[in-house]
């Protein structure tokens, strides 16, 4: 199967080891990958802050990167989100609309694309260790993917995956909302780390870029001793 | 009748018109809806499950349910009596009193029964009781409901100062839900007739969450509630 | 008083919020008992069929009402009318005020008594009713309570005092009214039971909000809990009914859909112990009932949303759903809002009826998780619409010009190729100074806001591009 890499800007910019462990995984499981060079970002942190002709400029540059690609694969189910919104973004541009439309059905996010696209819910995958999965917003409910990501870690040899409290709350992250409301975003971020702390877990897995970097980067501000990793890095641990 | 006035309505609704970027509509057709859960509510039940449905949900919301045929009635009616006694009583005037044969029980036990031509002192009666017995019309399966026509003589005091509210509801009354009985009111409004002025669908005993989301039973209307079920069907 | 709560600035409000421990415990509290019971109530209720289905014939009723607002309106009041009542339709929260004022006049009217209502409270009425000598007595429980504490304000759409706890209200209630028992729910309860009876009986006028008008019978339906609303209906001679313009059903076959989304959704309940429908009365000859009923329609605002992008905002029918579900209302609480109508769809409705200059921060006041969107009974693509006033108020100028010169650069940088391959290449360099071990605890620019109270990543050091290249030749992976 031939899919196009959408790494995200975080993921090219921050989170490299991911968007590797995400590249051989799909390898392994029979994927021919190309990297179309014009992509950049998916252009979110415009939309959500209301500049809808940047968002524009952004989606532009990426439904065209995506053009000729059967599916577009990205290790974040925010940024794969974003590319639904697309054809609303151009809600008064009959043209676009139509192309970002064809973009927006061909995208998927990395476990997404996994369960319902290859059909697989077991990779291989050996991890011991005690974690907990934290469920991005936009994941859950612009792509309205909940299940896959739970289907694959639930086969990851030694894995044990423990529940999260209030796991449909939101880590606090929202993009600016992290940085134009930051005593309501700490107070979000902090809620959920006293969630995650509850559960015993060594190890927090979630499957966004976003959520991953608001959470981490409040736990190693406060010296929390537990890890934070994309759900590729697990997905593609053989130890 | 009286007359009845309205003001500033033109003026009004040219404005959300010209907001809908429109003229004003003059006959607006109500479509089909694509949507109609509410039809598929129990509607494979039988009258039994129907009931037994009632009684649950009556129960869950805290009313008592006692179930009785007509002839035993009056006495259940006393044995409603005397567990919510002691105190005085009243009753709406409701020509059903009569066809279950509870004049005898109203009379024996002092019931005030509503007279309209009394006007206020009704209400005082109704203020002092410990009891006021209704007939249901229409009863909710769903959610345990009793409802009321009222006008003026089904008085609206009867079910919501006394401490407890006790409803006579024959079995045949009980319908899946709310959707049976908006049916009924929406069938006579179809007809031109007129409908009561106070329709009132109640659900066992006044309550409050207000305090820190603690359920609190008995708030302004009545602190219990008592449903009668007439096995008639 | 009106919508708007306090004075201070938003930033400020926050800040008071995040101080208020006990205020913060009891919305979470509050948040996490109500959604069990929401959620056993709606979609994991097999008994009702898919709670999806109910969503979806709540929004077409909504859509198709707001699209014939005019008609429905116009079939409302004259049903209504035709049964004796007296309707006024006000443009302004002013225009609403007098003419209530008005008819406590010609009734002389001394003592009002109030059930809950979110417009009466929006036009700011019982203000107005005060200036011209009316006692207004709110008699809901948290109203009531409120009322006590004078000048506090609603921080719930559904529970107005949700921000009280027992011993506060103890505390307020011997103050102001004489209370001597305990902190127990129960007993301040039945307290408020004895205070008001009399009250309820010898009131001149009682005064309603109205959850939904029944166009085709010149009804109004009211959806509550506690007798109340039963007792504000009965006793008074005169009674006034104060509608939001939008509020309203063509027929009870509609009806019957609303009440059960509305039932469900805020609290839970299968359906509210009382829905209680009242028509102008036919005769004069009943001994409990109003005479007199008067209808006063309120647009207030609301009509700006029509024909625009926010006209589905229109479609709320206040049950606080969406506040509910919201991570950032489960922090601040309602206050901070500086509105009554907090949580998601405060931020969407505030702007629309008082504008950004009063309320331009609250679109921005979420994650845009949409928790809200999910949670909305009659589908309102709430946290689309955030999005929307942001536009709105991006395009309007409200902006500041160092984050609108920033989304500028982002819209050349993210259409630029050339540019982001630069920036790939040149953020491990440009950031080196900032790192410490792997990530950067006091950074430059806007980075500096992250930095506040998070760590934010070292850049990596290699290049994806390049090591994506060499792996497609076959090479291997060093990290």
């Amino acid at each position: 199967m031939k899919i196009s890499l959408f790494v995200t800007c975080l993921g090219e910019l921050f989170y490299q080891n991911p968007a590797k462990d995400m590249v051989e995984v799909l390898e392994r499981l029979g994927c021919e990958i190309d990297f179309p060079q014009g992509q950049i970002c998916c252009g979110q942190p415009a939309f959500n802050s209301g500049y809808r002709k940047e968002a524009q400029k952004a989606a532009k540059q990426m439904i065209t990167s995506f053009e000729s690609s059967e599916y577009i694969v990205a290790p974040s189910g925010s940024c794969a989100g974003m590319f639904k919104e697309y054809p609303g973004l151009f809600r008064e541009d009959p043209v676009w609309q139509e192309k970002a439309q064809k973009a927006a059905d061909k995208t998927y996010e990395f476990t997404q694309f996994i369960v319902n696209v290859l059909k697989m819910e077991d990779v291989g995958a050996v991890f011991p260790a005690k974690a907990t999965y934290h469920t991005s917003c936009h994941m859950m409910r612009l792509l309205k993917e909940t299940d896959s990501p739970f289907k694959l870690l639930k086969n990851v040899k030694g894995l044990e995956l423990l529940p999260l409290a209030n796991s449909y709350d939101c880590c606090g992250f929202g993009g600016t909302f992290s940085i134009k409301m930051v005593p309501i975003s700490e107070q979000m971020v902090d809620e959920k780390i006293r969630h995650v702390e509850d559960t015993g877990a060594e190890v927090l897995i979630t499957a966004d870029g976003g959520c991953l970097m608001n959470i981490k980067g409040r736990m190693d501000r406060k010296g929390k001793p537990i890890e934070v990793k994309h759900i590729a890095q697990i997905l593609n641990s053989r130890v | 009748m009286r007359k009845g006035t309205i003001q500033n309505r033109d003026q009004f609704l040219n404005h959300i018109a010209h907001r809908l970027g429109r003229e004003r509509k003059q006959d607006v057709r109500i479509p089909e809806w694509e949507f109609q859960p509410q039809w598929q509510v129990y509607h494979d039940k039988s009258a039994d499950e129907l009931y037994t449905l009632f009684k649950k949900n009556s129960e869950e919301k805290g009313t008592y349910v006692v179930e009785t045929t007509k002839e035993k009635l009056g006495e259940t009616m006393e044995s409603i009596m005397a567990a919510y006694g002691p105190g005085s009583m009243v009753a709406t005037k409701d020509r059903r009193f009569e066809e279950y044969g509870l004049h005898d029980v109203l009379t024996k036990n002092n019931v005030h029964v509503w007279d309209k031509s009394l006007g206020d002192e009704n209400i005082e009666a109704a203020k002092e009781a410990s009891i006021g017995f209704l007939f249901s019309d229409v009863s909710l399966a769903e959610s345990g409901t009793i409802t009321q026509f009222n006008d003026s003589d089904i008085a609206r005091s009867v079910s919501l100062l006394p401490v407890t509210y006790a409803a006579i509801v024959p079995k045949s009354s009980i319908v899946p839900r709310l959707t049976q009985a908006t049916e009924k009111i929406q069938k006579q409004v179809e007809d031109g007739e007129d409908i009561s002025s106070y329709i009132n669908f109640i659900s066992g005993p006044s309550n409050s969450a207000d305090i820190e989301m603690n359920i609190v039973v008995g708030v302004h209307g009545p602190v219990k509630a008592a449903h009668i079920v007439v096995m008639d069907a | 008083m009106a919508m708007k709560i306090g004075e201070k600035p938003f930033f400020d409000r926050v800040d008071d919020a995040l101080q208020d421990d006990f205020m913060r415990e009891s919305m979470a509290r509050a948040q996490d008992g109500l959604r069990g019971k929401k959620i056993a109530a709606t979609e994991a209720d097999e008994e009702i069929g898919d709670w999806e289905d109910w969503r979806s014939a709540g929004e077409e009723i909504r859509r198709h009402t707001l699209e014939n607002l005019d008609y429905y309106l116009e079939l409302l009041t004259d049903n209504f009318a035709r049964r004796g009542g007296h309707v006024f339709f006000a443009e302004t929260a002013e225009e609403a005020n007098e003419y209530i004022q008005q008819v406590a006049k010609e009734k002389n009217a001394k003592s009002v008594t109030k059930a809950k209502s979110m417009v009466t409270e929006e036009i700011g009425m019982n203000e107005a009713l005060e200036e011209i000598g009316c006692q207004v007595y709110e008699t809901d429980l948290a109203e009531y309570i409120l009322q006590a504490e004078e000048g506090d304000r609603p921080s719930h759409i559904v529970v107005p005092s949700l921000h009280k706890n027992k011993s506060q209200i103890r505390d307020t209630l011997a103050e102001k009214a004489g209370y001597t028992g305990t902190d127990k729910p129960e007993e301040i309860t039945s307290f408020a039971r004895s205070q008001l009876r009399d009250v309820f009986m010898n009131a001149d006028i009682g005064i309603t909000g109205c959850n939904f008008g029944v166009a085709e019978s010149g009804s109004v339906a009211l959806v509550t809990n506690e007798g109340n609303a039963n007792m504000v209906t009965s006793f008074p001679k005169t009674q006034i009914t104060v509608m939001g313009m939008e509020r309203l059903v063509p027929t009870w076959k509609e009806l019957d859909v609303m009440v059960n989304l509305l039932s469900r959704s805020a609290v839970g309940q299968k359906i509210t112990t009382y829905v209680t429908n009242l028509t102008p009365e036919l005769e004069d000859d009943s001994a409990d009932g109003s005479k007199e009923f008067h209808l006063v329609v309120v647009d207030g605002g609301r009509s700006k949303a029509l024909g625009t992008e926010f006209q589905s905002a229109l479609h709320c029918i206040r049950c606080a759903a969406c506040v509910n579900v919201c991570p950032v209302y489960r922090h601040i609480g309602g206050h901070a809002y500086g509105s009554i109508y907090q949580g998601p769809i405060g931020a969407v409705l505030s702007p629309i009826l008082g504008g950004y200059e009063e309320y331009g921060e609250l679109p921005y006041a979420s994650s845009l998780c949409a928790a809200c969107t999910e949670a909305c009974p009659v589908k309102i693509p709430l946290h689309e619409l955030l999005i929307r006033h942001r536009e709105n108020y991006v395009e309007q100028g409200y902006a500041d010009k160092s984050e609108k010169l920033a989304m500028k650069a982002f819209g050349i940088g993210t259409s630029t190729p050339s540019l982001f391959k630069m920036a790939t290449k040149g953020a491990p360099v440009f950031a080196k100074p900032f790192v410490k071990e792997d990530s950067i605890s006091k950074g430059p620019g806007p980075m500096k806001l992250w930095t506040r109270i998070r760590e934010f990543p070292a850049p990596g050091n290699e290049n994806f591009r390049k090591w994506f290249m060499e792996h497609k030749k076959g090479g291997s992976r060093d990290a």
